[in-house]
């Protein structure tokens, strides 16, 4: 493999160290993409970008990674050949041990100066940091060491403020925040159990454009199709004024579909944050449905509602109870056995831990045949489904359904199939 | 096979007003011969890249517009039907066999293209533009892997059809909802931002050349600045475009805060965003009455 090479590889695998997902094929696009556009450092700089970044909310993470892989060209490198090594991890600013930065070939410092004037601003201090670095590696044989590096570094930062502040005038306000998708992105696929109170909070943020997409995939579903099964009537009907020829088909009517909705969360302990979200989700989706019933259960069943985003229950719970899903099924059997129809959707959310009592699993066999289904999510990891006084596998064999959302992302899918 | 400079020129040429990121995109979406995907918002002239492309190549330009529900019989092909009938019945009248008609009625001729297949079997390379993929469905988004990673088509009946010549695909997206990881993955990505002052300013000048060259960079910074506002729609280039005529035809000849009043319309479709910015008018413009 030729050096370039192993460079590219390496910066792409630092991007993936950093969270950044990219493909085989994309690595082989970033290849061929630098072999077009040559070794020009701002070109291949845009090459790479173009290739492997597909996502604005990375582009920081590119940025960075990339200055730090591919420092700017000395401008005099002929002068100093021996201090090759030195001065290339001085340029590499900071690179971390064993990261090797590699130097592009400079032709001239013409295009040096052009290249740093096309750089981005926030790849200044690194550049400059390291240059005054370079200068003072350079002075320091001779002269004092420090003092022209640091009269020279503050010149550099003065300038930088300058360019900072003129970048500042100069970028619009973006349409869509790089920084803030990047933090739904995370948000989502945080899984449930490793949720704090802040991490919570920062989800409660998140929801609102969630909810709306959510809406959106929702009613795009349950909407009418335009064409369906042909009226045969009607076509034929159509058909006579033209001798018979079958030139325009009508389609059938759909029949609107009613969905009610009968939701049932598990609050207690460990699933309470992908509950809550989850109801948060249902009660934006409202509209979507005909009726949305929300229920919370730790050992009894409970109302739910949103008011003002702070779950309302009716009766309050004991949170800290011992969960006993068998005894809420029978509950909800008994009592509310008007919710459960032929149009109903039962969504259960738990993982189904029920402290060794009685699961009750007939009681949801009964429910699949009174009901549309029953579709059962566990935030817990399926790895663990089973295990313990998890009764979950003894649900599965009844349930029209069993799917893991163990964060919002796979929250969100899930939710989007059951209708 | 363009170069990277004949790109730039060709540009310039187009009059598109553009920086280093965009001109490099697009050269290797034409050098890789890989779709392009560009992102940004409404009005930041992602639609615009593929126009002045087509102009580039010397070539024809196909548009599909995606949109909720967007299904393959709109975007690929459609059988003619009927016209498909309408031989059915001729045929009959021949006596043809319905071995014999069946070949007629499925070859290419009772074939309705729509835009994809156009584009792939058209006997030169052309630009295809997807436009605002986001819109379509999930499924139909599915649909279209195929097409870009391997630019054929299956039809049933006629079987596979592959591109001649590559289309250069631009795809653009308004990030109304997330695209899959696949297809991006295929695709070379390029994110179009709201240009800077300077740069709208130079797109003033070029695309209204009657507009005064101060009032013209007067234009530029406050549109700038109102988009830095938080509107709900904020300013896109080309109602920086017709405001800018829009001031030539009402002979201004300073932008102050009564100038900017009267054709604010132009700018802000919202009515809470033209309230937000009249409240503002007289800091925001130049020169104070």
């Amino acid at each position: 493999m030729s050096p370039l090479r192993d460079q590219l590889v390496g910066f792409i695998a630092a991007l993936r160290a950093a969270g950044v997902r990219i493909s085989v094929a994309e690595s082989i696009d970033a290849m061929n993409a630098v072999a077009a556009v040559g070794l020009e450092r701002a070109r291949m700089h845009e090459a790479l970008a173009a290739a492997l970044i597909k996502d604005e909310a990375d582009r920081a993470i590119f940025d960075e990674s990339f200055n730090r892989f591919f420092a700017a060209p000395r401008a005099n490198r002929a002068e100093h050949p021996d201090h090759r090594g030195e001065q290339v991890s001085a340029a590499g600013g900071r690179g971390r041990p064993g990261e090797n930065p590699f130097a592009l070939p400079s032709d001239d410092a013409l295009a040096r100066d052009r290249e740093e004037k096309s750089l981005p601003s926030e790849a200044k201090p690194a550049k400059q940091a390291a240059a005054a670095r370079r200068h003072g590696a350079e002075k320091g044989k001779d002269a004092e060491p420090g003092k022209d590096a640091r009269r020279l570094s503050d010149r550099m930062r003065a300038r930088q403020e300058r360019g900072e502040a003129q970048a500042r005038e100069e970028s619009p306000t973006p349409d869509i925040d790089a920084a803030r998708v990047a933090r739904i992105r995370a948000i989502e696929r945080t899984p449930f159990d490793k949720f704090s109170d802040l991490d919570y909070d920062e989800a409660r943020d998140a929801l609102a454009p969630l909810i709306r997409r959510f809406r959106i995939r929702l009613g795009r579903r349950l909407r009418l199709a335009r064409t369906g099964r042909i009226d045969f009537r009607r076509t034929i009907r159509a058909a006579l004024q033209r001798g018979g020829a079958l030139i325009d088909l009508n389609f059938r009517a759909r029949r609107p579909r009613h969905v009610d909705l009968v939701i049932l969360a598990d609050i207690s302990g460990s699933v309470r944050y992908a509950a809550q979200l989850m109801l948060e989700l249902m009660a934006g989706a409202r509209g979507c449905f005909r009726r949305v019933s929300s229920f919370v259960y730790v050992d009894h069943l409970a109302e739910a509602d949103f008011e003002d985003g702070h779950l309302v229950m009716t009766p309050a719970l004991d949170l800290y109870a011992r969960s006993d899903f068998g005894r809420v099924l029978g509950e909800l059997w008994e009592r509310r056995a008007g919710l459960l129809t032929r149009a109903a959707i039962v969504v259960i959310m738990g993982d189904g831990r029920n402290n060794r009592l009685p699961a009750r699993a007939d009681l949801v066999r009964e429910m699949v045949r009174a009901c549309r289904g029953v579709v059962w999510l566990n935030p817990e990891d399926p790895a663990r489904w089973g295990t313990g006084d998890s009764a979950i596998k003894q649900y599965a064999r009844e349930v029209s359904a069993l799917a893991a959302s163990r964060n919002l992302r796979e929250l969100q899918v899930a939710l989007a199939a059951i209708a | 096979m363009l170069t990277r400079e004949q790109i730039s020129d060709g540009l310039r040429r187009a009059l598109y007003v553009t920086n280093e990121r965009v001109e490099t995109a697009i050269f290797l979406a034409l050098a890789l011969e890989k779709p392009l995907l560009i992102e940004g918002p409404a009005g930041a002239g992602k639609t615009e890249v593929a126009k002045v492309l087509a102009e580039i190549l010397h070539t024809e330009l196909i548009r599909l517009q995606c949109y909720e529900g967007l299904d393959e019989a709109r975007a690929l092909y459609e059988w003619n039907y009927q016209k498909q009938l309408l031989r059915m019945q001729a045929g009959e009248q021949q006596g043809l066999r319905w071995e014999e008609l069946n070949e007629h009625i499925f070859s290419r001729d009772y074939l309705l293209e729509r835009p994809l297949l156009k584009a792939i079997t058209a006997p030169s390379r052309v630009v295809l533009l997807i436009d605002e993929i986001d819109k379509a469905d999930e499924e139909f988004e599915a649909f279209l892997l195929e097409l870009l990673s391997d630019f054929q088509v299956s039809v049933p009946e006629l079987g596979t059809l592959k591109a001649h010549e590559r289309p250069a695909v631009i795809l653009t997206s308004n990030r109304a909802r997330e695209l899959s990881e696949a297809l991006r993955r295929r695709c070379l990505h390029l994110f179009i931002d709201f240009p800077g002052t300077e740069q709208e300013r130079k797109i003033i000048e070029i695309k209204v050349p009657e507009l005064d060259a101060k009032l013209a960079a007067e234009a530029a910074r406050f549109v700038g600045a109102i988009r830095k506002l938080g509107l709900r729609k904020p300013p896109s280039i080309a109602e920086t475009l017709d405001w800018a005529r829009a001031l030539v035809r009402l002979g201004v000849r300073e932008l102050d805060s009564d100038a900017v009043r009267t054709a604010l319309g132009v700018l802000l479709k919202h009515e809470d965003d033209r309230v937000k910015v009249e409240s503002k008018a007289s800091a925001l413009a130049p020169h104070r009455r």
